[in-house]
């Protein structure tokens, strides 16, 4: 991509995210949010999450690859399961990191 | 100003706490962005313009797995869309304010600055006119501020990092980790899943679109759920 498009992308996701922020507060200010738009934001960031996460460890260059030698699928795996545990985001990152580089060293 | 400088004050205050687990996003940012391609000005103006953490992470990665313009800028956009339930949680207080006040506490609406500043307008305003906006400005520019300074802190650090580090796979982790914190019921699961398994279905679609509908995919199935449990007694 070109810088200018990259700009110009930004540019538009910036603009769009203020309008997100600023619409009950100034745009419809007085008006309430509908359901169906309610019950939709709440699911964005567990969705947006999950794909993201499930299409860096399985796909690469547009073909999904399922690879019992590729560390980062384990890896992701050993830090879910201290998510899941600990809750602690930071540590998370920690122990998958510290994970990856065991595996890469021995797979 | 005595007054409105004590909120604006114990704004900032009740903020820092937050950025001990804001900083190393900030960080983690500034290097992806570098090792995404993009250059320094833009990685440090994109922290202006865009100020959302989750979605510059999104952009940075899909940058980096040589997405196009159109995908990248509808993820981080479905992503930010959130940000209209906490514009709609605070707008009760903050609606007598005149619009440079609103535009302002606007754009410093992110998730951690949101969650400090609605503590606040749960308790009462005190003696006289309200002035609980200066609370919340004193949490907004505190979390602009750390998050503008480590992104040049990411930036002056990334350039250092050798790639063969894979420091970039803190990315997904850190959305793994968000993400067993943020699903806690069943339709947030549903919406998780679906959205994961669409992802890697629509794989091959062309600019990563597929990603784009694997999110909405995802967001149905999660209101799908959500729906049916509600109809249960």
């Amino acid at each position: 991509m070109s810088v200018l498009a990259l700009v110009a992308m930004l540019a538009v996701v910036g603009a769009l995210t203020f309008l997100f922020r600023y619409a009950m507060i100034g745009l419809f200010a007085g008006r309430t949010l509908p359901r169906w738009l309610h019950s939709l934001c709440r699911h964005i960031a567990p969705a947006s999450f999950a794909a993201l996460a499930a299409s860096e460890l399985f796909v690469h260059a547009g073909e999904v690859v399922f690879a019992l030698s590729a560390p980062k699928p384990w890896a992701a795996l050993v830090a879910a399961v201290v998510a899941w545990r600990t809750g602690n985001v930071l540590a998370t990152i920690a122990v998958g990191m510290a994970a990856l580089y065991l595996l890469k060293a021995v797979l | 100003m005595g007054r409105r400088l004590d909120e604006f004050l114990a704004g900032c205050r009740d903020e820092a706490p937050l950025q001990l687990g804001v900083i190393p996003f900030g960080m983690l940012y500034g290097i992806g962005a570098l090792a995404a391609g993009m250059p320094v000005w833009l990685a440090q103006l994109s922290s202006m313009l865009v100020f959302a953490g989750a979605a510059q992470l999104v952009i940075v990665q899909m940058l980096g797995a040589a997405a196009g313009a159109l995908p990248i800028g509808l993820t981080a956009v479905l992503l930010n869309l959130r940000h209209m339930l906490y514009s709609a949680s605070v707008a009760e207080h903050v609606r007598h304010l005149p619009r440079r006040w609103r535009v302002l506490l606007a754009y410093l609406l992110t998730d951690e600055a949101y969650a400090v500043a609605i503590l606040r307008y749960a308790r009462p305003a005190g003696e006289g006119p309200d002035l609980r906006h200066w609370y919340f400005l004193g949490c907004g520019l505190t979390l602009w501020g750390c998050w503008q300074l480590s992104t040049a802190l990411g930036i002056a650090f990334g350039a250092r990092i050798p790639p063969e580090w894979d420091i970039d796979f803190a990315v997904p982790l850190t959305f793994i980790a968000l993400l067993t914190l943020l699903v806690k019921e069943r339709a947030g699961q549903a919406a998780a899943l679906v959205a994961a398994l669409a992802a890697l279905a629509l794989a091959a679609l062309p600019f990563r679109l597929g990603l784009v509908l694997a999110i909405v995919l995802g967001l149905l199935a999660g209101a799908a759920v959500a729906r049916r449990r509600e109809g249960r007694p």
